[in-house]
């Protein structure tokens, strides 16, 4: 019904707008019709990298998990090197991929594996210790070990918290397969909105996106249905991932190092082992000596510098803005309850669209300047943004509910001493997340449309071969992505321990 | 249900200490003989310490200073055996399994094969029939807690450890347990630790109740239970019952004054 109003209004717009930038539904599905078995063969890639994707990240995260289970002191560790890896920005990790892996799906299928087990593994860890401590007192005094845990408690209590983790990562999954094709591949979806955007198509840009965005509505809402079924327990939306590191300062700062160490260790070695020729598989050493003493450091390093201003300067207020609207949006609905009932499955299947591969048209529409990139980067923030501050404010105790309102307080006194302070573990859970998208989305407008910032200078370094650049690039928006998450971070802990000392236990 | 084919288990704590990490003394110099097939009631107030006694009589805590052993080995060795079963405090009921599948869980977790016919007659016995397939979270507080009671009886233990098993129960449905459950644990040769703060429920349940100090748990006193089984109801109007109840209410008291004239120094 929704969906009707929402197509019928479109088509208006359309028609008004003269079908230049809004090309109508009607417009759309005559392109589709004509264009069938282009359209067909390019989602038959994309959908089978994604699935490959799919498979290969998921198994990691499983694993990744399992590890972290097994030997519980390496949980620190784990979650570090995943966030660090969920830092990669995308767009660059293609090139690169590329190189090394030659042609072919490959580096498709690495990033879609790279974009969805991040949002697998987090929930997986939390689902595994999600049981209270007298569930495993039950199971010791039976006189049960570790497995028993495993097979009675931990694995059922995970399985709500894995069924969400997967859900969420199928879009992500047609993301980053879609990503992989943005930048260099032969064949796909991506491929073919690469084209109609230099072409100016703009139904078929339309229609491209359409059958992207269905290629993600159609599996996460399977996975969702599928989910209900399997286990109708849903987990809180909280994803709160465990404690990266506790403790002292000193604790913490050597916890720091020690991942510092780990990611180097890894990256170093993984390129030795596999005999990585060192002109476009970059150690470490190789990095500190461009920036550092190279004959041209000096200006490598203002370059660097000089595109990582322009980047935060668009990417900053889109993600403030996306935050802002997401949670001030949900505020709004919550005090309109009619209304939120109408926008929220709107909300929650916008929010399965991969949108950083709709942003070739949001260029087109917004054009190539700081609106484009911030709209997108908005946008990217706002629908998970949206929907955990729905769930959350949908979180204050009714008990405490009933007590209020037998006080005869009103909405406004519920909504700003109960529902808002419910709501803001949901609020940063997602504004943490969203550090990782915000950037990816940032990036992908630069490499594709505006010709600054960090993103245009991967895509610029991409063809020149330019791999000590490409490589700075890539560590200079992992290690910005990181700190970023940790400042979001810091930040919560300070606001969860005032509003909600439960979840800091968890 | 037919005697086990075990000898009753008899329980030995010898000067246990508790002290947490966090420097909180809980269990401060226990020694207790629990003879064999008998019910102990652990008597005191709340927070005196009883929960942590029985954890450790359980295993799931290990002592400070001291130790315990039941049939002359350590706790552990009877929880691998399967003869050893705890009603928590909390139900402690998985919320994806059915009641019944929760009070068969015992069994499994004891390693021991299916016995569909007692898990029935248990399920029936806490008046639990015609709730076998609902879920823990659409039962009431005490269904729940009787519910857990089933699954500590289902292994037919050695060692049976009660922690406040009728704390969430109507005064009519304590009425009919405190009837229907002692004789079971009873039959079954079952050496029974009953952790409560009720004064009533330990005479009415027992065979000899241990009265504890407020924190740190120390013994204060340790009183016979000479009443003959099975107990009736209206035994609770009986002025041998009322005496006990007095000496023991009359130790309670004193210690709770004894502690905070010491608290007051
Ligand atoms: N794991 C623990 N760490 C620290 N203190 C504890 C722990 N468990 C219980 N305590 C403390 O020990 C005391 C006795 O607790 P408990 O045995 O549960 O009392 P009871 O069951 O008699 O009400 C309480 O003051 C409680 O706060
Ligand atoms: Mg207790």
């Amino acid at each position: 019904m929704g969906l009707l109003v929402l197509l019928a209004l479109w088509q208006a717009l359309a028609l008004a707008g003269g079908g230049y930038l809004l090309a109508g539904p009607l417009g759309v599905a005559s392109w589709l019709a004509a264009h069938g078995g282009l359209i067909l063969r390019a989602l038959s890639v994309t959908l089978a990298n994604a699935a490959w994707g799919f498979l290969l990240g998921n198994l990691a995260a499983i694993l990744l998990a399992a590890i972290a289970l097994v030997w519980p002191r390496l949980l620190n560790l784990v979650g570090g090197l995943a966030l660090v890896v969920f830092c990669l920005p995308l767009v660059a990790t293609g090139p690169i991929l590329r190189v090394l892996m030659g042609p072919g799906e490959g580096p498709q299928v690495v990033l879609a594996a790279l974009a969805v087990y991040y949002t697998t593994l987090i929930p997986l860890l939390a689902g595994l210790r999600a049981a209270p401590q007298v569930w495993f007192d039950l199971i010791r005094s039976y006189g049960r070990g570790r497995w028993s845990e495993l097979a009675h408690v931990r694995a059922r209590a995970a399985l709500p918290y894995l069924l969400a983790g997967l859900q969420i990562s199928a879009p992500a999954a047609v993301l980053g397969a879609m990503v992989g094709e943005f930048t260099g591949a032969e064949r796909g979806l991506g491929v073919l909105t690469i084209r109609f955007t230099r072409d100016l198509d703009v139904p078929a840009l339309w229609g491209v996106a359409g059958i992207a965005a269905a290629a993600s509505i159609v599996p996460y809402a399977a996975l969702g249905w599928l989910g209900a079924r399997i286990a109708d327990d849903k987990p809180p939306v909280i994803l709160s991932p465990p404690r990266i590191v506790r403790g002292s300062p000193f604790r913490k700062a050597a916890g720091t190092a020690l991942l510092v160490g780990a990611v180097l260790v890894l990256w170093w070695g993984g390129m030795e082992v596999l005999g990585l020729n060192r002109f476009f598989a970059k150690r470490p050493d190789d990095l500190a000596e461009a920036l550092l003493w190279a004959p041209d450091a000096a200006r490598t390093r203002q370059v660097l510098w000089a595109a990582t201003v322009q980047t935060l300067i668009w990417a900053l207020p889109g993600y403030l803005a996306g935050l802002a609207a997401g949670a001030g949006l949900a505020i709004l609905l919550s005090l309109l309850p009619w209304l939120g009932s109408l926008m929220t499955p709107l909300a929650v299947a916008l929010r399965s669209i991969p949108i950083v591969t709709t942003a070739p048209l949001v260029v087109v529409l917004t054009g190539r300047g700081a609106a484009g990139t911030m709209t997108l980067v908005a946008l990217m923030v706002f629908f998970p943004t949206f929907v955990a501050c729905q769930h959350g404010l949908r979180q204050a105790p009714g008990p405490i509910l009933d007590l209020f309102r037998s006080h005869a307080a009103g909405r406004l006194a519920r909504l700003l001493h109960l529902r808002i302070p419910a709501m803001l573990p949901a609020l940063f859970a997602s504004a943490r997340m969203a550090v990782p998208a915000a950037i990816l989305a940032v990036t992908v407008v630069e490499w594709l449309a505006t010709g600054r910032g960090l993103g245009s200078l991967m895509a610029l370094s991409a063809s020149l071969s330019d791999y000590d650049m490409l490589w700075l690039t890539v560590a200079v928006v992992t290690v910005m992505a990181a700190l970023f998450h940790a400042a979001v971070s810091a930040a919560e802990r300070r606001v969860l321990a005032a509003f909600a000392p439960e979840q800091t236990h968890a | 249900m037919a005697p086990d084919d075990h000898p009753p288990a008899a329980i030995v704590c010898a000067g246990l200490v508790k002290r947490f990490d966090n420097g909180m003394t809980a269990v401060d110099g226990i020694d207790l003989t629990l003879a064999g097939g008998r019910t102990t009631a652990l008597l005191g107030p709340s927070g005196c310490g009883k929960s942590t006694l029985l954890r450790m009589i359980a295993g799931l805590e290990e002592p400070s200073i001291g130790g315990i052993t039941i049939a002359g080995q350590p706790p552990a060795a009877l929880c691998r055996q399967g003869s050893l079963s705890v009603a928590f405090q909390d139900p402690c009921l998985l919320p994806w399994l059915t009641l019944r599948q929760n009070i068969a869980l015992g069994r499994k977790l004891a390693r021991l094969p299916a016995d569909p016919a007692t898990v029935d007659r248990l399920i029936d016995l806490v008046g639990l029939g015609g709730f076998q397939q609902m879920r823990p979270a659409a039962l009431s507080g005490g269904m729940r807690q009787r519910a857990a009671i089933a699954r500590a009886l289902a292994t037919r233990p050695r060692v049976l450890l009660l922690d406040e098993p009728f704390g969430a129960l109507d005064a009519l449905t304590r009425r009919q347990l405190a009837q229907d459950l002692p004789p079971l644990w009873r039959h079954a040769g079952a050496t029974t630790v009953l952790v409560t703060h009720s004064v009533d429920e330990a005479v009415m349940l027992a065979d000899r109740i241990v009265v504890l100090s407020p924190r740190p748990a120390r013994v204060l006193a340790d009183i016979p239970v000479p009443l003959d089984w099975p107990r009736r109801p209206d035994l609770s109007e009986a002025p041998a019952f009322r005496r006990l109840v007095q000496t023991a209410l009359a130790a309670l008291v004193r210690g709770g004054e004894r502690s905070q004239a010491v608290a007051a120094q």
